[in-house]
């Protein structure tokens, strides 16, 4: 629900100002991570996450987020911990998601591990619906480093937004940096 | 406010504009009486029931439903002993049951009742299941929606009501965007004070004149209470609400028993209850362990166990939630449950991997190899055997450095 207050944001200010493409290295001072925003991709930043779109967040986005690892969820109680298996933290993602009564029909597609840029990880794959019956699929790859849990997803509206733009996820999949946890 | 929030108060205003210009069209239309007559006499009734049809179609398709014909079965039949002389001929009540482990029921008033799976989890026999359904049948008989329909229409602060209680809970304007205009007035606001306050009185008549234990009908309201108190704050929802909960507890607790009404001969039927309950039980403890709510899930569990104690998914799901929940000797109490599990079913898989991964975060990799082993045996594809071959690779690389 907040992300799709940022989202009304993110369109407003977009409407507002002139449109401003801002492909290239993203390191803000708040973020614990570093990754390349490709060309023709619009970005909304915040303390939380990076938010990129190339047409509208309603169409495709990528989010990538570093998230204490103590942090609560929105619905369910569990909490990310520093021991936990990939596995582990792929189920929190998934309990938070089936618990969310935004995501209508819900279908986890795909949970395997993964390796992200060296460290344990998890990928997921699902689909849902909204409330208008939209369709979404999103790509979400996770891993847990010391006290952060980082976290990146891709969700497009259908089928011709996810294949044409995965790409473009794919490279910032591969461009991500983790810098301020690494300095610790 | 956001996008979907205001779509609702979007329809929230059409349903007053309408309800104004149905008022103008009509001047002065009459109150609707307790003992309403014809059904869908009027314009504003049949847009009403138009408005719940439509909105139960999108709910429905949202797979909320908690589909169970045996169970659907049997509550039907509970409302079908309820019924009352009061109800018209054409009125037919259904209930349907929604998979949510918050505590709420909620009628549209074209009959159709929903309970939440962790309402029905939460009761213990069918005389408390009777009050709620009667509860939930008296908005429809007395046609609540209507009169809360009429008397609002001209009033913005019934908006500003529905508003304030939507956003005191984010998780609430998703559902509410969900379920509609009239389910999220019948479900997450109520009615109001009076009509929620007869709806508490005459359902419990109805139990009681049915052959309910009046003590069982009110022992609900100290089950929600306790309930509230466990989780540690209030559920969104209108059986949620502790002040909503206290006040009408004391309100039924006040009023005169019902006359002719022998307490010797009434019932509760726990144990019939129970056995329809059957895996809603399982289920419902499912969706409490993604929560995060433990305590609650065990109380699932363990009453599932009163009807079913050699049920290995039951003991799978009682290690389940002492490992997930992962406090002090919670690992032991784990093994000890799989163990039990496996013991009853040797071939179900779960077990295996849960116990794997145990021994697997302990560093006792041999051990862990064994049961990811089993595991791997008794269900060659499941869909995490990613992980387990990921497991069973480090078990080796161990054996050999």
């Amino acid at each position: 629900m907040e992300k799709k207050l940022w989202f009304s944001l993110f369109i407003i200010i977009a409407s507002c100002l002139a449109c401003t493409h801002t492909a290239g290295l993203s390191k803000p001072a708040s973020y614990e991570f570093m990754v390349d925003i490709p060309e023709g991709w619009r970005k909304i930043d915040n303390n939380r996450y990076l938010l990129v779109t190339r047409e509208n967040p309603f169409q495709q986005y990528i989010l990538v987020q570093n998230r204490p690892i103590g942090k609560s969820f929105r619905h369910t109680k569990k909490k990310m911990q520093k021991a936990m298996l990939p596995e582990e933290a792929a189920q929190v993602v998934i309990d938070e998601l089936i618990s969310d009564q935004n995501l209508l029909n819900l279908r986890v597609l795909k949970n395997t591990p993964e390796i992200i840029k060296g460290f344990d990880g998890f990928k997921i794959l699902y689909t849902y619906q909204d409330a208008e019956g939209h369709t979404y699929q999103t790509l979400y790859y996770g891993f847990i480093k010391e006290d952060t849990f980082f976290n990146l997803r891709f969700t497009a509206s259908d089928r011709f937004h996810f294949q044409r733009d995965i790409e473009a996820f794919r490279h910032m999949l591969n461009s991500f940096e983790i810098i301020k946890a690494e300095a610790t | 406010m956001n996008m979907r929030l205001s779509k609702l108060f979007l329809h929230l205003s059409g349903l007053l504009l309408l309800a104004v210009a149905t008022a103008c069209s009509t001047h002065s239309k009459p109150e609707i009486s307790l003992v309403p007559d014809v059904l869908l006499a009027t314009e504003d009734e049949q847009m009403l029931w138009q408005k719940s049809e439509q909105e139960q179609r999108a709910f429905e398709s949202n797979g909320l439903i908690y589909t169970n014909t045996e169970l659907e079965d049997y509550l039907n039949q509970v409302v079908a002993n309820l019924k009352s002389e009061d109800a018209p001929a054409d009125l037919i009540i259904r209930v349907k049951v929604i998979k949510n482990p918050y505590l709420n029921a909620f009628a549209y008033p074209n009959g159709m009742i929903y309970i939440h799976s962790g309402l029905l989890a939460r009761m213990d026999n069918e005389a408390q299941l009777a009050a709620v359904l009667a509860h939930e049948m008296t908005h429809c008989i007395r046609r609540h929606a209507l009169q809360a329909f009429r008397k609002y229409r001209n009033q913005p602060a019934f908006l500003i009501a529905i508003q304030q209680t939507l956003l005191k809970s984010k998780g609430l304007q998703a559902l509410a965007h969900s379920m509609g205009v009239t389910g999220a007035m019948a479900a997450i606001s109520g009615y109001a004070r009076e009509l929620e306050a007869e709806a508490d009185l005459v359902g419990y008549e109805w139990a009681v004149q049915a052959g309910y234990n009046p003590k069982e009908v009110l022992s609900l309201f100290d089950q929600m209470l306790s309930d509230i108190a466990q989780v540690g704050h209030e559920e969104p929802f209108f059986f949620g609400s502790h002040p909503k909960i206290r006040q009408r507890a004391e309100n039924l607790q006040k009023s005169p028993m019902p006359a002719n009404i022998d307490i010797r001969a009434t019932h509760k039927r726990s144990e019939l209850f129970l056995a329809k309950l059957d895996t809603l039980l399982l289920d419902n403890a499912r969706l409490d362990i993604r929560l995060g709510r433990f305590q609650i899930a065990r109380g699932g569990v363990d009453k599932y166990l009163r009807i079913k104690p050699d049920d290995t998914r039951a003991y799978f799901l009682l290690g389940e939630i002492h490992r997930q929940r992962g406090h002090n000797n919670d690992a032991k109490k784990a093994l000890s449950y799989y163990s039990r599990a496996i013991t009853l079913d040797p071939s179900y898989a779960a077990p295996h991997k849960a116990i794997g991964l145990i021994h697997y975060k302990k560093g006792q990799r041999a051990l862990a190899k064994k049961f990811f082993e089993s595991c791997l045996q008794l269900s060659p594809d499941s869909s995490d055997q990613a992980y387990i071959r990921g497991y069973l690779k480090q078990c080796t690389l161990s054996e050999e450095g």
